[in-house]
């Protein structure tokens, strides 16, 4: 799933069946390398794969991790664009995060064995799924799913089955806070009102004859019991067995260390009835209710004294709180791996893996905060050495070279890099360097070239990542033998500078920092043989929606350009069929149409009709503003298919915002005191202008004066007009 | 695409034996690799039926507890919330079946489509993504059902709205068949030199076309005109005329004008994306048969299309044009469904819903409506328990007859709610005295017999699933009609406070408390209060907004408490608040200006059946 984050699917997915019919291929003329299937793991053999994981991860060097989820944008306008600012990015990212749920999580922890000279890998598969394990508040457990995505896992034979009937549940770090919360409160209310409270409620009134029969019969039965338990132990304990009633809804057992008798069959009226009969009629039987693993079973237990009896109760007491306990401690789940990831302290190696970190703080850390900056201290805080591979590969020239501009997706950096791994043939291009050899373990199965073959299956694309990272760090000069634990490959200085730095968008190579949270445009002067794009000014970008639906950009443009200047507009985007980015060439131009829009729309005479600019506002429904409200917008949690249908449901309802009046209308009063100190600074400069701007609404409130602005924009492009001509 | 790729090892079979029926009928199962073989049987058995039973799976209905359709619900709050869920969820197996009364023979002929809304045509529909409940999906894995037979080879399908969409955004060009009449008015001078010119240049290229084809054989023609039309393109041999879709008139001449060439000549409308007609595309035929050939090749590549693009919709177009009536359980919970899925975006309104959904679905009959005809019945809210009711109080034997008896064999369990929805409606129909039989023979039949109970939805959405999250449990006492504005609803108080301890609380608070009134819990964050005298939940309402507040209600009030109307929550679900507390919601709604009630709401009050299940009657709806 990883590389299909920022690529066209349709294309990726040829790529894929085509590499796939080469390896198909290929391998047919080697020799068949075995294939046994890397480590499923579910609900029915988790306990022990965590087991067996932990070791494995204590043991490694790094772990290569993978993800895959049930989609990646909730709507066509949250993919990714070019103009995405910084802040904008983080926010598609968390909202990916958030609304989707992760279906497979792969795990590979990798041990460098200096006897083999080679990678010990232990790839392993793990099937998640939020079932709702143990009861907790809050909203209704609920994904969305995309459905590209779906048919996309389903290409590549995704076991839904397994996930949903098998799939590991989990509870983030929040929840199962919250579980114990809960658990302790409940505990203590018993304990402080246990034996006032319990007595009021329980007492059933018997009014039918039935019950009043039943009861009888049961407190004759209790006491013939407790009778014959007397006199056995005035007689000692050997035949108590033999003495066992005949009745199989009695049955003497012993409770922790006390005669009981197990009750069986009996309606919860009845049961009911049973327990108020001991509780009233015998001061040293208690009736209890145990819970076990699959089953609950009502018991009446002999005490021998009053003492006794409270210790009982108590004992039956924690017992019930520490099996409560337990349930959540199992119901933490899948949640034990990444705490194994994080405790263990090891370098988390991914693949462009922005999204699967948002996927692991949202899922199993707690809620993902607003900012880029404020999420990032928090990862680094619980995963302090992560790595990206598709980092590593665009930074390096000689790679870059070696990459032979193929795409740096997973599966060709695999295929490039470790083509004995991938291929099982040695690559006919010799490279300087070997290739680093990687042997798979899965419990007793073990192979020195393996290969699953399962593209897009975590544990397998989990798999390759750790491949490509080892490849990578040979090819960087790191010597395994040196650096033969994970504390020194982290300090290793060829990889330090590579280190914390995610992609949080590779579409235009955006980078940040998980240390320290800022950004880095392109990074570390490489050659990026990929287009660059030029840099983006935000404050010269309109946002507009809501046009009629047959408007093309090129119209749009054509629009803007009759009124505003033919060099006005440097770029139209297009988000969605209703709604496009518009980047001026100057920040006036912004607020210059946004204030010829709205007077337009005030005004409505015959020249408004007559404007250029009136074909984009056709319908009465086209609304414009800063790039600013783009961020409102997708900071919601709404997620409408269309653009225009969400900022309705965010709650816009203005057609026009106007830049920063309102801004400088709300700081006016308490702004004097700062006017001095920010004197001479570029937010003066700032100011003034909008003071300029707003000068302007004032005025065209006035009627008359819009009007004569409007004429002015008229002659303006019929001069423009006739230049052109000319 | 998938032979490329080698199978996983471990795909998860479902073992069927994990769930057990008590009844085992076979039902055929259709997946899109027998869909077009299946798709003809259906057609037959369902002429041949009198009934049409549906049922289907969703991924889930409900994101928060207050968004299920309560027993406070009025008709327009429980449409809102329905539409929500419809919009929302997904459907991923859909059962149909078509069926008979005859005395006590049933004779039915289930299917069950296993669906997965995949974007065939690559166009972004129908639909970008779907929500999913974990906990339908887990009870849907618990009956053993089959997630990948369903995401693998599901039909997928396009609601008759999108269908629309699809055709102009293919472009796809469009065969015109008559030619309409210009109109009265004389031509004008301009228009008639245009005729002239467009003539002329029409004659120039025939004999083009006949000059440069001669040097061809007829084969190679052929070849070239009907394998694609971008070949046709490259040849030459079409004139491409671009005009603006406001003059209409000139394209009425241009077909006119064609007429008087329509021996070898067709005409193709070419559609823009914005959905008028941009261009006529004009193909030069051979000779007469030649072009009867081409237009048959290019209706049946039309209609292959056409089916291609509405997939499972087939079966619900089906249903319609049969005009037969529809049994279900939940009617307007599953017909929202439909009518989302399979015809338009819903409606923002329920009389609107209703009548549009009328124009597809004449008959619509609820088995839980018919239910209430036989008693007010305590505590039916799924199918197995109407049918086990009717069991113990009549004498109603059914004979079920399925007509795929011959297939059955291990895995075909699904879709067996739709069958039980047929014999429970054969049940009711003998018990109720009703003789389907003449439904089908004389239409005042229906009127006169089952006129009462067509058309009803029944708003009270309690299936089996549902009712397992019960965390709303609203009185345990006898149900009384209760008209909304004596609701009342109660937030902002402590958390983890039940309906009872905040009954106590409001007691001693103030005045309007002493006489009889009672409250419920909708979710942890808001209550209603109900008072069973007139005026005083007005009154209430006065209070918590006049300064002269005291005494122990003040106190709450100033903890937080919050009181509004029924109709600030009718606005919350008309405004699509769908926050996951009622308490938030209504927190915005009552922050929202009030234009959103207008005087319909208040010259025709609702009432609600407190604690009782509520019908809303599709006959009020005029159309």
């Amino acid at each position: 799933m990883n590389t299909t984050k920022h690529w066209p699917k349709r294309a990726l997915i040829l790529s894929r069946v085509l590499s796939r019919a080469f390896f198909s291929n290929t391998s047919t003329s080697a020799s068949p390398s075995p294939t046994f299937p890397l480590k499923h793991v579910t609900r029915s053999n988790f306990d022990s794969a965590l087991v067996e994981l932990r070791s494995h991860v204590r043991a490694a060097d790094f772990v290569a991790i993978d993800l895959e989820m049930t989609g990646v944008t909730s709507a066509p306008w949250r993919e990714s664009f070019e103009f995405d600012r910084f802040d904008i990015r983080y926010l598609k990212v968390k909202d990916s995060a958030e609304k989707f749920a992760v279906v497979q999580f792969g795990v590979c922890p990798f041990r460098w064995d200096s006897l083999k000279q080679s990678f010990i890998a232990h790839p392993h598969n793990f099937f998640v799924f939020p079932r709702q394990e143990i009861p907790l508040d809050g909203p209704s457990n609920e994904f969305l799913c995309q459905t590209t995505s779906m048919d996309f896992l389903a290409k590549y034979q995704f076991d839904f089955n397994a996930c949903i009937h098998e799939g590991v549940s989990y509870l983030s770090r929040g929840q199962e806070d919250e579980a114990r919360r809960r658990l302790k409160s409940l505990y203590k209310e018993q304990l402080t009102n246990s034996s006032h409270n319990l007595r009021e409620t329980m007492d059933v009134p018997l009014v039918r004859v039935a019950d009043v029969l039943f009861t009888e019969r049961m407190k004759k039965r209790l006491s013939e019991w407790r009778d014959e338990l007397l006199q056995n132990r005035s007689r000692g304990p050997q035949d108590q067995g033999a003495s066992n009633d005949l009745n199989q809804q009695f049955q003497t057992v012993f409770f922790k260390m006390r005669p009981a008798l197990s009750l069986n069959g009996f309606t919860s009226h009845q049961l009911s009835l049973i327990r108020m009969v001991t509780r009233k009629h015998f001061k040293d039987l208690v009736y209890v209710r145990f819970n076990g693993e699959s089953s609950s079973q009502e018991l009446v237990v002999f005490t021998d004294s009053e003492s006794d009896k409270d210790r009982l109760v108590e004992e039956v007491k924690n017992e019930h709180y520490r099996r409560a306990e337990m349930r959540i401690h199992a119901a933490v789940g899948f949640r034990h791996v990444i705490d194994l990831l994080s405790s263990e302290n090891k370098l988390i190696v991914g693949h462009n893996c922005i999204l699967d970190i948002a996927h692991i703080h949202s899922k199993f850390l707690g809620p993902l905060p607003l900012t880029a900056e404020e999420f990032v201290s928090c990862v680094n805080k619980y995963f302090p050495n992560i790595i990206d591979t598709k980092i590593l590969l665009n930074a390096d020239n000689i790679l870059q070279q070696r990459m032979k501009k193929s795409s740096t997706s997973l599966s060709s950096a695999f295929s490039l890099l470790c083509p004995e791994l991938a291929h099982g043939f040695k690559s006919k291009v010799q490279s300087s360097q070997p290739c680093v050899k990687v042997e798979v373990h899965v419990d007793e199965m073990r192979s020195p070239d393996w290969n699953s073959g399962a593209k897009h299956e975590a544990g397998y694309d989990a798999f390759m990542t750790g491949c490509v990272f080892a490849q990578v760090c040979s090819h960087l000069g790191i010597d395994f033998q040196l650096y033969s634990t994970s504390e020194n490959l982290v300090q290793n200085e060829k990889l330090q500078k590579h280190m914390n730095l995610l992609y949080l968008s590779w579409i235009n190579g955006d980078v940040i920092d998980l240390r320290t949270g800022s950004r880095t445009a392109e990074f570390l002067g490489s050659n990026i043989l990929r287009k660059r794009f030029p840099r983006i000014l935000y404050e010269n970008i309109v946002l507009i929606w809501g046009f009629p639906s047959k408007l093309k950009p090129s119209v749009i443009r054509e629009c803007i350009c009759k009124t505003l200047g033919p060099t006005s507009v440097i770029s139209i985007y297009r988000m969605d069929q209703t709604a496009v980015f518009v980047q001026f060439s100057k920040a006036e131009l912004v607020s210059d149409f946004l204030i010829l829009k709205e007077s337009l729309e005030r005004s409505d005479d015959a020249i408004s009709v007559l404007h250029p600019l009136s074909q984009l506002l056709e319908g009465g429904n086209t609304r414009a503003a800063s790039y600013e409200t783009y961020k409102d917008i997708c900071e919601s949690p709404v997620s409408e298919l269309l653009f225009a249908d969400q900022a309705e449901a965010v709650g816009i309802k203005w057609k026009t915002k106007l830049l920063p009046s309102d801004v400088v209308e709300s700081q006016e009063d308490n702004h004097f005191h700062l006017e001095n100190a920010l004197d001479h600074t570029p937010e003066t400069v700032e100011k003034s202008k909008i003071r300029k701007t707003e000068d302007v609404v004032n005025d065209s409130s006035n009627k008359q004066l819009t009007c004569n602005e409007i004429i002015d924009t008229l002659l303006k492009v019929e001069k423009i007009r006739r230049t052109s001509n000319l | 695409m998938v032979a490329l790729i080698p199978r996983r090892l471990f795909c998860t079979k479902i073992s069927r034996n994990c769930h057990q029926h008590q009844l085992q009928w076979s039902v055929k199962q259709v997946t899109k690799s027998n869909f077009n073989d299946s798709l003809h049987d259906f057609h037959s058995h369902l002429s041949s039926s009198d009934f049409v039973a549906v049922s289907f799976q969703n991924t889930g209905s409900f994101s928060a507890a207050w968004h299920r359709v309560s027993s406070f619900d009025c008709p327009e709050t429980a449409y809102l919330k329905a539409r929500r869920a419809a919009d929302r969820f997904q459907l991923l197996q859909f059962a149909v079946c078509p069926f008979t009364i005859s005395g006590s023979k049933v004779t039915a002929h289930p299917y069950n489509f296993h669906l997965f809304p995949r974007d065939e045509l690559n166009i972004g529909m129908p639909s970008y993504s779907f929500s999913c409940q974990t906990s339908y999906l887990t009870a849907m894995a618990q009956q053993g059902f089959d997630f990948n037979a369903c995401i693998y080879d599901g039909i997928s399908y396009l609601s008759r709205a999108q269908e629309l969409v699809a055709k102009v955004r293919m472009g796809n060009p469009i065969a015109i068949h008559h030619v309409v009449k210009p109109t009265s008015t004389p031509p004008s001078v301009a228009d008639t030199i245009f005729v002239e010119r467009v003539k002329s240049r029409v004659k120039h290229w025939k004999k083009a076309c006949a000059d440069s084809s001669s040097r061809k054989t007829d084969g190679e023609r052929l070849m070239e005109k009907y394998t694609s039309f971008d070949a046709v393109i490259g040849n030459g041999q079409f004139l491409g005329f671009f005009f603006l879709s406001d003059n209409i008139l000139k394209f009425v001449y241009w077909l006119q004008m064609l007429g008087e060439f329509s021996d070898d000549l067709v005409a193709l409308k070419i559609p823009t994306k914005g959905g008028g007609t941009q261009a006529v595309r004009v193909v030069l035929t051979s000779s007469k048969e030649d072009k009867s050939l081409f237009e048959r090749e290019l209706q049946n590549v039309e209609e292959e299309q056409n089916k291609k693009i509405r997939g499972f919709r087939e079966v619900i177009d089906l249903i319609s044009a049969s005009q037969k009536p529809v049994v279900s359980h939940n009617s307007l919970n599953d017909f929202s469904v439909i009518h989302s899925k399979f015809i338009g975006p819903l409606p923002l309104n329920m009389d609107e819903f209703l009548c549009s959904l009328r124009l597809v679905f004449p008959h619509v009959f609820d088995v839980n409506h018919l239910m209430k005809e036989i008693g007010p019945l305590e505590n039916v809210t799924n199918i197995p328990a109407a049918i086990s009711y009717l069991k113990n109080r009549f004498f109603a034997p059914i004979d079920m007859e399925i007509s795929h008896g011959a297939l059955l064999n291990e895995g075909k369990i699904h879709g067996q709610t739709v069958l039980r929805i047929c014999h429970l409606f054969a049940k009711l129909c003998s018990v109720l005295r009703i003789t389907p039989g003449a439904i089908q023979s004389s239409d005042d039949n229906i009127t006169s017999r089952l006129g009462g109970y067509a058309h009803s939805f029944k708003s009270c959405s309690v299936s089996s699933q549902e009712s397992v999250d019960g965390r709303i449990r609203i009185w345990t006492k006898s149900p009384r009609k209760v008209g909304c504005k004596h609701l009342v609803f109660l937030w902002g108080f402590r958390d983890s406070l039940s309906a009872g301890m905040l009954k106590s609380l409001l007691q001693g608070s103030h005045d309007v408390f002493s006489e009889e009134f009672d409250v419920c819990l909708v979710d942890k964050s808001c209550a209603i209060v109900v008072f069973l005298q007139p005026n005083l939940s007005q009154a209430f309402l006065d209070i918590m907004s006049s300064e002269g507040i005291s005494g122990s209600l003040r106190e709450l009030v100033s903890e937080g408490l919050r009181a509004a109307g029924y109709e600030t929550y009718k606005r919350a679900c008309g405004l699509g608040y769908w926050e996951a507390d009622l308490a938030s919601a209504l927190d915005k709604a009552s922050a929202t200006p009030d234009c959103f009630s207008q005087s319909g709401s208040e010259t025709n009050p609702s009432e609600v059946y407190w604690c009782n299940d509520l019908m809303i009657n599709l006959a009020t709806c005029e159309v």
